[in-house]
């Protein structure tokens, strides 16, 4: 698994992608068979006793009992799954004290990353294995940053700072997309994500910082 | 016009204009949305060509996005809608035993509104269509992002055709709670006029949301106003604005699916419903649940993790009564004798793919699998299966079950299951791969990963493949209605009332009404019961004897064009301050012209005497001595209030987020909100008078108070104007902030409320002059009048403490 996100997304996407599989298959086969051994063979088919006739409302009928058992058995299924979401949103919403703090600003067309020494980049260069806390706002329209292989995104807006974090679990690049429909450049709105063994990254981010200490982001927070 | 009681023959044009008649209407509704359908289908084509294979350059990015921007608009809004509401205009009378809707005259005013806002959105393509996505996000189709015209010719359309929903679906509600043949139950109507009531009830209650959004958007497009292009308004409050009634228009484009699936089971199994009354308690269900649920639209856009999570629950809920309708509907069809006729394959095929996009749905409901999904081709696949799959599909059965009784002829058998065969196959080939794209991003003109060629590849192809079929529907409906095999009343064997008059119907439908017992039989008055197994049916000679109501008038299609006709030059008007004097003054006539043919079309629809079917004993409970306009009067109103309940509700939005809200008596100063609120109260008052004095034949007395009033409205919107220009003097412009945006804007809206009841006014003040609208049955307008007014005046109520007071 490449990131602490793509680490609880897939066993919760399995879970549900099982579950849906199994009820749709279930479902369906129940459906196909009912239709087949019930289809109409001409005289070999008697007319059911309660056909419904023009002239009449047909009678009605149906018990309690199906309804029951079906909505059980969904109920639960679905508290499963809900369950499971509950638990990993609030992994997600929880940060972890992090340590590396980035802002990224989205804009038409592209992103910005401003780390916490003030330096700006148009590449994210993270360590691995360590937490990365990103303060995300926009510049102009709605973006939505997200990188692909980490299944997560957050919503950039303007005016608005939203936040999300992960750790990278595995080095490489990979690949930061736009998922808000922003304009004529939206499908060009890609950056990488470089994931750099922390020594590594400590070195790239030692010359690139200035003297002075590491500040807090300053993100345009809502007034 | 309205004298002659005899529709012209169908090769007339003037038929075709003036008709009122459900039928004809109906027809209107569902070739102009069929058209919509291949409009939308091409340019759905266009999308899937280019993106059939990576790094592709068929079109470019700015043509990609108004083509897939105006398919998703054309398929929700002027295709799917409308084409389900042709079948309702032309069944849901039938079943219910009426010969028309309540209004006739509104309903041929719906279907005109409706074309006229599609002709805008088409003319939008002069200037650059839509291309800021369906969901019209905020702010990029604000001016600052997208400046051209187009968007904001649509927007216009989008507010007519808002208008056409509106009053339709007054129509509806008011028909179907008011006209039901004698003694029939609300339980005992058939499930396709069920779900229309529901459908009404939930558009009713959701455009309303979309109209407010809408008018702010036009707002900042053309005055300046700052709603949207402002941090405390901005995405998150048009995000909340459009899927409050995005949402709800999920359900509104599948329930009548669902409906026509409900009455075509039993035909086609030869036994009843199973479950019917926990289907509908479903429905119900749904349809308030649908009112809950759509924050998670909005689950990645930063909003509180609580309010997310209880959108989890919901949305996770509403999955259930689903789940209910879905297995009934399977249950229906054990031990039945199942005729795989083309309209029942359909059916089935619609459920499959519905079981398909529901268990899909339950995935995006869940915020932690959101922020993975959300914004990537999975949804996009979901939304066809539940969209296409469970609507359309299932509205193609519909239109197979009908059309003998449309036509009056069958279509051909063969041609229909190919087109059943060859649309699933596309069906399948062009979404499903789509599910397995479930990283791939949407709304993109191109990609370069070649993990997802070979999805986007079958995706094509399937998109090809399933326009072709659509074709063989055409051809097939087309070839049939010159030489199909004449169909008989009840082709199906059917059980609900359309079935028991002739195909097509005539004129009239039911020479006599019929009759529902405490059993459930039906019977016809002087024809006898539906005895030996309901073969007894009407005759055409039966029904044409005794008509005596309208079905012919100009003024729905000369209001409808007026009101097109206005947005033009209101719109031009906008354009004032770039334009060359020549364009200036044509913009000025345009308008002038819109405003003459209005009042012209409002007097003459006033005037006219239009007569439309009324039986005194047609079952109306629960509302069954409330009058029928009251009726639709209490409907319209309800939504009104929904309108300025948005208003109010992005004035809070955006207040808790305004630091430096001015303080009382800054910028609107006390003493002109209270003046206004006093001479409103005294109004509703007049307003009271008019009414009593109707009631006592008092002709002196109904215009003497009516004038008053006129004349209290005037003054507040003398006082509203003196305020507004003080405010101008002062700088306190449209474009000066959100403070002003929310004031003018809801205030704004107020007074055009206000002008309109004055308009309503000068019309009853014209009738009262020549001795109408007297009486304990003539005071009914003023009555109507009266709660419209007072509506308006508690509206304004709640807007003077919340811009004066706080
Ligand atoms: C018949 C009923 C249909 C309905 C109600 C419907 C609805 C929609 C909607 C609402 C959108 C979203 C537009 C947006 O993102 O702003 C959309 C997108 C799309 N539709 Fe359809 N559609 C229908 C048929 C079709 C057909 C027949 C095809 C293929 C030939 C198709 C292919 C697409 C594609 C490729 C997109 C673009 C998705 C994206 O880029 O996000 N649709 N449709
Ligand atoms: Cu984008
Ligand atoms: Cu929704």
């Amino acid at each position: 698994m490449v990131s602490s996100t793509s680490e609880i997304f897939q066993p919760l996407f399995d879970l549900f992608v099982w579950l849906g599989i199994l009820v749709g298959v279930v479902v369906i086969a129940i459906f196909l068979i009912v239709i087949f051994k019930y289809r109409d063979r001409g005289s070999k088919t008697p007319e059911p006793e309660d056909t419904p006739i023009l002239g009449k409302v047909p009678e009605e009928r149906g018990h309690p009992r199906s309804v029951v058992i079906s909505l059980a058995l969904s109920i639960v299924i679905l508290t499963f799954l809900l369950n499971g979401t509950f638990a990993v949103i609030d992994t997600l919403n929880t940060p972890p004290s992090g340590t590396l703090n980035v802002q990224v600003n989205g804009f038409q067309w592209g992103w910005k990353f401003v780390y916490p020494n003030n330096y700006e980049d148009t590449v994210l260069r993270v360590p691995k294995d360590e937490t990365v806390i990103l303060k995300i706002v926009s510049n102009d329209v709605a973006h939505s940053f997200g990188v692909l292989e980490y299944k997560t995104k957050m919503d950039a807006l303007p005016g608005r700072t939203n936040t999300i974090w992960f750790i990278p679990k595995d080095t490489g690049e990979y690949n930061i997309v736009c998922f808000e429909f922003c304009g004529v450049g939206h499908a060009y709105m890609k950056t990488k994500l470089i994931v750099m063994d922390p020594a590594e990254f400590q070195d790239w981010y030692s010359k690139v910082k200035p003297a002075e200490a590491e500040h807090p982001v300053q993100g345009a927070s809502r007034p | 016009m309205s004298e002659e009681h005899h529709i012209p023959p169908s090769y007339s044009i003037k038929r075709w204009l003036f008709s009122t008649n459900h039928k004809d209407i109906g027809s209107l509704y569902i070739v102009t949305s069929l058209y919509f359908l291949f409009v939308g289908g091409a340019l759905a084509l266009l999308v899937r060509v280019q993106l059939t294979v990576p790094n592709n350059n068929f079109i470019a990015s700015s043509a990609f996005n108004q083509a897939f921007t105006t398919h998703g608009l054309i398929m929700v809004l002027w295709f799917l809608s409308p084409f389900a509401f042709g079948f309702a205009n032309w069944i849901v009378p039938l079943q219910i035993g009426a010969r028309d809707l309540a209004f006739p005259r509104i309903n041929a005013l719906s279907y005109w509104l409706y074309l006229f806002s599609g002709i805008l959105l088409l003319m939008s393509s002069a200037a650059g269509l839509p291309d800021g996505g369906w969901t019209l996000y905020a702010p990029l189709t604000t001016l600052r992002f997208t400046p051209n015209l187009g968007l904001s010719l649509a927007a216009g359309g989008l507010i007519l055709f808002i208008v056409s929903i509106t009053v339709s679906s007054v129509n509806f509600i008011t028909t179907i709670l008011k006209m039901r043949a004698p003694g029939m139950k609300l339980m005992q109507m058939p499930m396709f006029t069920w779900t229309i009531l529901l459908t009404v009830f939930m558009m009713l209650y959701a455009f309303p949301s979309l109209l407010a959004g809408t008018i702010m958007l036009m707002g900042d497009r053309t005055l300046g106003t700052m709603y949207f292009g402002s941090p405390q308004g901005g995405s998150l409050l048009w995000d909340h604005l459009f899927w409050f009634f995005g949402h709800p228009e999920v359900y509104v484009v599948l329930f009548p699916a669902m409906g026509a699936i409900g009455d075509i089971i039993p035909t086609f199994t030869r036994r009843p419903l199973y479950g019917r009354k926990y289907i509908i308690m479903s429905f119900i269900i749904v349809a308030l649940l649908s009112f809950g649920v759509w924050g998670h639209h909005m689950f990645v856009t930063g909003y509180d993790p609580l309010v997310a999570k209880i959108f989890t629950v919901t949305t996770i809920a509403i999955s259930l009564p689903f789940d209910i309708i879905v297995i009934a509907m399977i249950e229906s069809l054990v031990k039945g004798k199942v005729r795989l006729k083309t309209p029942m394959l359909f059916v089935l095929g619609s459920i499959a793919l519905f079981i398909v996009g529901g268990i899909t749905g339950v995935f995006l409901g869940s915020v932690a699998l959101d922020y993975a999904l959300r914004g990537t081709y999975f949804v996009v696949a979901h939304f066809h299966y539940v969209m296409v799959g469970g609507g359309v599909v299932a509205l193609f059965g519909a239109f197979y079950y009908w059309y003998p009784k449309i036509t009056g002829k069958m279509y051909d058998e063969g041609l229909g299951k190919a087109h059943f065969v060859l649309s699933v196959i596309g069906f399948t080939l062009l979404y499903f791969p789509m599910f397995m794209n479930y990283e791939m991003p949407r709304r993109v003109v191109t990609f370069t990963e070649t993990q997802w060629a070979f999805t986007n590849y079958l995706s094509t192809i399937g998109g090809f493949v399933f326009g072709l079929a659509q074709i063989l529907m055409l051809y097939n409906f087309y070839e049939s209605s010159k030489t199909g095999a004449p169909a008989g009343s009840n082709p199906w064997n059917g059980f609900t009332l359309e079935w028991a008059v002739p195909s097509p119907p005539p004129q009239n439908d039911f020479d006599v009404t019929p009759r529902f017992s405490e059993d459930g039989t039906i019977s016809l008055p002087g024809l006898g019961a539906f005895a030996n197994g309901g073969t007894h049916t009407m005759s055409t000679a039966h029904a044409e004897h005794g008509i005596m109501e309208s079905h012919l008038s100009q003024w729905p299609v000369a209001l409808a064009g007026a009101a097109f006709t206005l947005i033009l030059g209101i719109l031009g008007v906008t354009l004032l301050p770039t334009a060359s004097f020549i364009e200036g003054m044509l913009y000025l006539w345009i308008l002038l012209t819109g405003f003459i043919l209005g009042g012209l079309g409002l007097y003459g629809f006033a005037k006219e005497k239009f007569v439309s079917f009324e039986d005194e004993e047609a079952e109306g409970w629960p509302f069954k001595h409330v009058a029928r306009v009251r009726m639709g009067v209490w409907v319209f109103l309800a939504s009104e209030v929904i309108l300025f309940g948005t208003f109010i509700g992005a004035y809070i939005f955006i207040r808790a987020g305004t630091l430096d809200w001015p303080a009382i008596n800054t910028v609107f100063q006390i003493q002109h909100g209270a003046i206004n609120t006093f001479i409103l109260l005294t109004s509703s008052f007049t307003a009271v008078m008019a009414l009593v004095y109707s009631k006592r034949e008092s002709k002196a007395g109904v215009i003497g108070s009516l004038l008053l009033t006129i004349f209290l409205g005037l003054w507040f919107l003398y006082n509203k104007a003196t305020e507004w220009q003080e405010l101008f003097h002062e700088g306190h412009t449209f474009d000066s902030g959100v403070v002003m945006s929310t004031y003018y804007i809801t205030t704004g809206a107020h007074g055009a409320h206000v002008i309109g009841g004055l308009a309503a006014m000068t019309i009853l003040i014209g009738g009262a002059l020549k001795g109408r609208h007297m009486g304990e049955h003539g005071s009914e307008n003023i009555h109507n009048f009266g709660l419209y007014w007072h509506i308006v005046d508690i509206i304004w109520i709640f807007l003077f403490p919340l811009f004066y007071l706080i």
